[in-house]
């Protein structure tokens, strides 16, 4: 009974929000804001359980460790922010926060993102061995991808004048960005179709006699709503219109 | 007072962010220990910092009804899903498994969201339609890479063009990679210099407030 | 010709939403079922976990949310049902907040299908926030960051988590994100100091940007969008979701790559006109 309502609701919240294909209207409106709506609820829940509960309540009073109610406190000292005349107090929240990300990231992204990505393009560019000299599919793209990374970072070297040579690395960048944008923009569309696919598959299955054809009833209920909407609209609009 | 509200706030950041520095390369116990203890209350303080958050959106809805702006009515909406899908989760002791806050999640959270960004879909086709035109050498460049790639990783692409997936596998391979870790090198020294002038007070825009 | 071509142009964007929605409806109400090619990415991380051995400790991480659960949902199944096909001992999470009850949900289902115990094949830890500071916490000490599983079991009890203190005590980490937190995070907060092995699934958004982490080694491998979600359940032998869903992706890229080269077409006959008069 409760996979039965659940369906018809979820797919009654489908399609309000799909109704915005054809223009915006109040069952979107609805929709989108009873989203926002459970979504801050459901937040609340999981904060309430997995860190109020979870992980400052249960281990300050269930293992002792009464040191957690200074984290406890700079928390609420965020929540400072709407009292105008102590708003001050929330800084030293966010200075301890942000202070400590500032300065746990630097060291990380150096070795991470700098140092690793660097010696993964500074690879041998030919190899030499019991073969002789060899140059393959392998070694060319070692060496486009060393070229790719120089004339892209020219590129986006805005501190000196794109001239002479610079110029030249920073066109050929230009090139390897748009062919990465082109790929991105391919993925893009592969990722959105997957959702319009999930979605689809979903009100196909809600549409079986297992569920008292949801989608379908609910379709017709939507679109005629829809019509009716729109016919008392554009009434309003005329009658608005005249003198 | 003005060293309370201006300079301790900055002097904290200061302290957070050298000792986080070289903790990374101080392997002792107590620098170990110190890292585990500070990441359980950074961990505390974000639940409260996502409070923060669902709190402005509340007085922003709240705002909205003051002044009855258009579509105050919606707010409304926004608030009693909110209430009772707090009270229902309550009841149902923050558990999913056959619980009435499993009911609201996967039958209103669930296709709600996915909806909301599914919808996309047909924005993003509407607008390659309306704007993704060949008007100069690099449009087309991106044209053509953008072609190979949904052709290439497709089944039917692969059908009808048999080497098609492994050039739209090369691409991202090869010249997307080379431009991606270029893009990645730049922000990561952007976000180092950002984190140094934060820890040394030049940019202190998180501390929000005139004084 | 050239009025025909800018009536085109201008035409109203609800036509070109239909014939997206019908691309999209018929394969899957009349589906064809191409071959899928395994990507050497995908063949990567299913052979690290091939090659575990029995009763290593695998964590699963699903930071993503509902808006990303036809990509990533398809593929937290798969790789679960090989974890326990391979009796690995599970650890599920999420950084997500909004995911928590899709995690909850994949791995309760996927082990009641393989008749695996809570507790003692596998536990779910839930959802903390912090991001980054979850991983180092992690990476410190796992009990203390999760001193409870989701259901308020202390950790310190289940069984499968006995000899796990740390990140350090993890034999393979897959994360399946939707954005950030995500793989990035797990690599610079997670892999880089506590030396275990990382693979990921991603949105095909993000896949293009991971390309870096990929060919450098930091991950393993990755399984990037429907596509390899659905080469992931080639590689299993058992369709699902994923697999069911190229049909339709195959016929919504070929009507996207159709307005592309018609809208191009239009165009150009539009502008030739231009030129001609001027």
């Amino acid at each position: 009974m409760e996979g039965f309502l659940g369906a018809w609701v979820g797919v009654g919240l489908t399609l309000f929000i799909y109704s915005f294909l054809y223009k915006d209207n109040p069952f979107f409106k609805l929709a989108e804001h009873l989203y926002v709506g459970v979504s801050m609820g459901y937040t609340i829940v999981r904060i309430y359980y997995d860190t109020m509960v979870k992980s400052l309540y249960q281990p300050m009073v269930s293992e002792g460790k009464w040191w957690l109610v200074i984290a406890a406190l700079l928390g609420l000292l965020m929540l400072t922010r709407f009292i105008p005349k102590i708003t001050w107090l929330s800084r030293w929240s966010f200075a301890f926060v942000v202070g400590f990300g500032s300065g746990v990231v630097i060291p990380r992204i150096i070795s991470s993102y700098i140092l690793q990505q660097v010696q993964g393009t500074l690879l041998p560019l030919a190899s030499v061995g019991e073969g002789g000299f060899r140059f393959g599919l392998a070694q060319l793209n070692t060496v486009l991808i060393l070229v790719g990374v120089v004339t892209v970072l020219f590129y986006f070297f805005f501190s000196i004048e794109h001239r002479g040579a610079i110029r030249g690395a920073a066109r050929v960048g230009i090139y390897f960005l748009m062919i990465s944008f082109g790929a991105g923009f391919g993925y893009t569309v592969m990722a959105r179709m997957s959702l319009l696919i999930g979605r689809i598959d979903d009100l196909l299955l809600y549409s079986s006699s297992d569920y008292g054809y949801a989608t379908i009833v609910l379709s017709i209920l939507i679109i005629l709503g829809l019509v009716y909407w729109e016919r008392s609209s554009r009434k309003a609009v005329k009658k608005a219109d005249m003198p | 007072m003005l060293f309370w509200k201006r300079q301790f706030p900055l002097f904290i950041a200061f302290v957070m962010g050298v000792v986080f520095i070289f903790q990374y390369y101080i392997p002792h116990p107590y620098s170990e220990g110190m890292l585990t203890e500070v990441s359980e209350w950074l961990r505390i303080i974000t639940g409260f910092a996502i409070i923060l958050g669902i709190a402005s959106l509340s007085h922003l809805h709240y705002k909205k009804i003051q002044r009855k702006e258009p579509g105050w009515g919606y707010s409304y909406v926004v608030y009693l899903s909110m209430i009772i899908t707090v009270v229902v989760g309550l009841w149902s002791g923050g558990k999913e498994e056959g619980s009435g806050l499993g009911w609201i999640y996967n039958y209103t959270l669930v296709p709600l969201q996915g909806t909301m960004f599914s919808i996309l879909a047909f924005f993003v086709a509407s607008a390659a339609y309306r704007a993704f035109r060949a008007k100069t050498r690099e449009a087309t460049v991106l044209l053509i890479a953008g072609t190979i790639v949904m052709f290439g990783r497709v089944p039917l692409g692969e059908y009808l063009v048999s080497n098609i997936g492994g050039l739209a596998e090369w691409i991202l391979i090869v010249p997307n990679t080379a431009a991606r870790r270029a893009i990645l090198i730049g922000i990561s020294l952007g976000v180092i210099a950002t984190s140094l002038k934060i820890i040394f007070g030049i940019e202190r825009g998180y501390l929000g407030g005139k004084e | 010709m050239r009025s025909f071509a800018e009536k085109m142009l201008a035409i109203d964007r609800r036509w070109i939403f239909g014939l997206i929605a019908l691309a999209t409806l018929l394969p899957l109400l009349y589906p064809v079922g191409l071959p899928i090619r395994p990507s050497p990415q995908v063949k990567n991380v299913y052979e690290y976990i091939e090659g575990l051995p029995e009763g290593s400790v695998f964590l699963l991480s699903m930071d993503f949310d509902p808006a990303s659960k036809p990509e990533l949902y398809p593929m937290a199944v798969s790789i679960l049902r090989h974890a326990f096909k391979k009796n690995l001992r599970m650890m599920g999470m999420t950084l997500w907040v909004t995911g928590t009850g899709m995690a909850e949900k994949v791995i309760s289902d996927v082990a009641q299908e393989m008749g695996k115990q809570r507790g003692t094949d596998y536990v779910f830890l839930g959802f903390t926030p912090g991001s980054s500071a979850v991983i180092l916490n992690m990476g410190q000490d796992l009990l203390a960051t999760f001193p409870k599983d989701h259901y308020g079991v202390p950790t310190s009890e289940l069984p499968v988590l006995k000899g796990v203190r740390s990140l350090r005590d993890v034999q393979y980490a897959v994360s399946l994100a939707a954005g950030s937190p995500g793989i990035e995070t797990w690599y610079v907060y997670g892999k880089d100091k506590y030396k275990f092995e990382l693979g990921g699934g991603c949105t095909a958004v993000a896949a293009p940007g991971i390309y870096p982490l990929l060919q450098t080694g930091q991950i393993n491998g990755l399984i990037g969008g429907l596509r390899g979600a659905a080469e992931y359940e080639t590689l299993l032998e058992r369709k699902g979701k994923a697999t069911s869903g190229m049909d339709a992706q195959s016929a919504t890229h070929f009507m996207i790559i159709l307005l592309i080269l018609a809208c191009n077409l239009f165009y150009f006959v539009t502008r030739r006109k231009d030129t001609r008069r001027r």
